[in-house]
């Protein structure tokens, strides 16, 4: 009994350990996105302004 | 769900007038490899609790060993993956190469991390120790070392072309080293020889089946991770130069 | 000829700059005897433990001071800003990298030369060995040649005191396994013993060659 523990304590580690990685990266990913779309918002208003240098 | 895509909104970036918009085009390569992965972990699954027999010696436990040795294996093709990309990277200057570069060694860090946890609980079941100090275990610890250092180093010195040249020498070093050290621990358990972690003897078609597509699974589920990291680099340089533009 | 004109002009101007403020030489100095010191309290040191343990800590504490003055001395590089200038000039990155190793050495060389003796002292062990002179040589040698290079690696960084061993210790762990055991065999010898000043040879080669290669990179503005 005690090796099935042991079986399933590891299996049970990677699982948690990759689902929780994937859940880090769709965050960051999400993140990124929006960093990004704010940074084109300021891109697109700076073109719109008259330069002025 | 935040998959990535190839869609990284370049095209918005030069036309002035344009609505922006979430991203427009399906993550085909991710979802492919997403379901390609999903359908062979529950190959894998199937095959290793339902398909293979239990072994005789070690009982139950020894079925960590399907998941283990693939997930060891890829952790070290990520570093081989980390020191092509690092050389590609010094020669070509190519920011594309420390992309792959970056995402290699944070998905390889996972992997060996992973694996030296499951070969730990691996180890105990049926060696009855935790940890020991033979060739291929401390290889291996050292490796994940090497990965932190990269980690470390990289984050640390930020997003620059320095940051991407120190990495590369140090994974080129690295990848030149772990060789050296592998034969210099065995020289030196020869003198102490004690308990070896592995399968010794020649394996059932069974078992190599079972391992073989556990090995594809895992290796469909790093190629999975890859894109998304390298999208994830991808992305962040980009937000990082149209910063830049700005001021 | 001009590469090691430039290698010993440079040379001389670090070892010149570090005659003048004594601080590296004394604090790595006492920094190995402290080590050698605490061992004796850590481990039992009777007489036939000695020569068990005693390779062991000298080798701690030569890797620790060395990893001290590596870090030390890309430091006081930075402070003063004389890297910068030096890459301005176009001088060979090798010259520069074999120049900075040959320096790093020297300091390493002088703290290992004052130890030796009080080691020897300390846990009673007939040290002045013929062979023990490469060994010596040779690991200092491998461990300055990748820590130079991760020196100016690491020199860049904020946490660069704490980021130099995380990088240099995994590397350098087949100097580390070949000195220890090499300098055991000289206190007590062993049959089969595998040929570790060969294998310290090898790895020296290597990634001198690789570092020599490699460090244009690392400091490459």
């Amino acid at each position: 009994m005690q090796g099935f523990i042991y079986l399933v304590s590891a299996y049970a580690i990677v699982w948690v350990g990759l689902f929780a990685y994937l859940a880090v990266i769709m965050m960051r990913i999400r993140g990124v996105r929006t960093e990004l779309a704010a940074v084109q918002e300021l891109v697109r208003e700076q073109q719109e302004k008259p330069t002025t240098s | 769900m935040a998959l990535a895509n190839r869609d990284t909104q370049t095209e918005r970036q030069n036309s002035t007038i344009g609505t922006p918009g979430q991203n427009t085009r399906p993550p085909i390569a991710s979802l492919a490899l997403l379901t390609l992965t999903f359908i062979g972990m529950m190959t894998s699954i199937f095959m290793i609790f339902l398909y293979v027999p239990t072994d005789a010696i070690e009982g139950i436990p020894q079925r960590i060993f399907y998941f283990h040795v693939p997930i060891a294996w890829i952790g070290m093709l990520a570093f081989g993956v980390l020191a092509v990309a690092s050389i590609g990277y010094l020669w070509k200057k190519d920011e594309r190469w420390d992309w792959l570069a970056r995402a290699s060694a944070e998905v390889g860090t996972i992997f060996i991390t992973l694996a030296l946890i499951t070969g730990s609980i691996w180890g105990r079941t049926t060696w009855g120790t935790w940890w020991t100090w033979d060739a291929r275990l401390t290889t291996t610890l050292i490796l994940w070392f090497i990965y932190i250092g990269y980690m470390m180093l990289r984050s640390y010195m930020g997003r620059t072309p320095a940051s991407a040249r120190s990495g590369a020498v140090l994974a080129i070093i690295g990848v030149i080293d772990i060789p050296i050290i592998y034969e210099s621990v065995n020289w030196w358990r020869t003198l102490h020889p004690q308990a070896e972690v592995g399968t010794p003897g020649a394996l059932p078609p069974e078992v190599v089946l079972t391992l073989m597509i556990s090995l594809v699974t895992f290796t469909l589920l790093y190629s999975f991770l890859m894109l998304q990291i390298y999208q994830l680099q991808k992305m962040q340089a980009l937000a990082q130069q149209l910063h830049a533009n700005i001021e | 000829m001009i590469f090691l004109e430039q290698v010993i002009t440079i040379l001389w101007k670090d070892v010149r700059y570090e005659l003048r403020s004594k601080q590296m030489w004394t604090g790595m100095g006492l920094f190995a005897l402290l080590v050698l010191v605490i061992f004796n309290f850590t481990f039992d040191l009777r007489v036939d433990n000695a020569a068990a343990i005693a390779p062991g800590a000298l080798w701690v504490a030569f890797v620790f001071a060395s990893l001290l003055g590596l870090g030390r001395t890309i430091a006081a590089e930075r402070e003063i800003g004389s890297m910068d200038r030096l890459l301005l000039c176009p001088v060979d990155r090798k010259a520069i990298y074999l120049a900075k190793l040959l320096g790093n050495m020297l300091f390493i060389g002088v703290v290992e030369i004052v130890a030796l003796p009080i080691f020897a002292a300390l846990f009673n062990v007939p040290l002045f060995v013929g062979a023990l002179l490469p060994i010596v040589l040779l690991s200092t040698l491998g461990i300055a040649a990748v820590g130079t290079l991760f020196s100016a690696m690491a020199a860049a960084t904020r946490a660069r005191e704490l980021l130099l061993p995380i990088l240099v210790f995994p590397l350098i762990v087949p100097i580390v396994i070949g000195a220890v055991r090499a300098t055991g065999t000289l206190l007590a010898p062993a049959v089969n013993e595998p040929p570790w000043l060969g294998l310290i040879a090898a790895f020296d080669v290597i990634f001198l060659t690789v570092s020599m290669l490699t460090f244009e990179y690392v400091v490459e503005e």
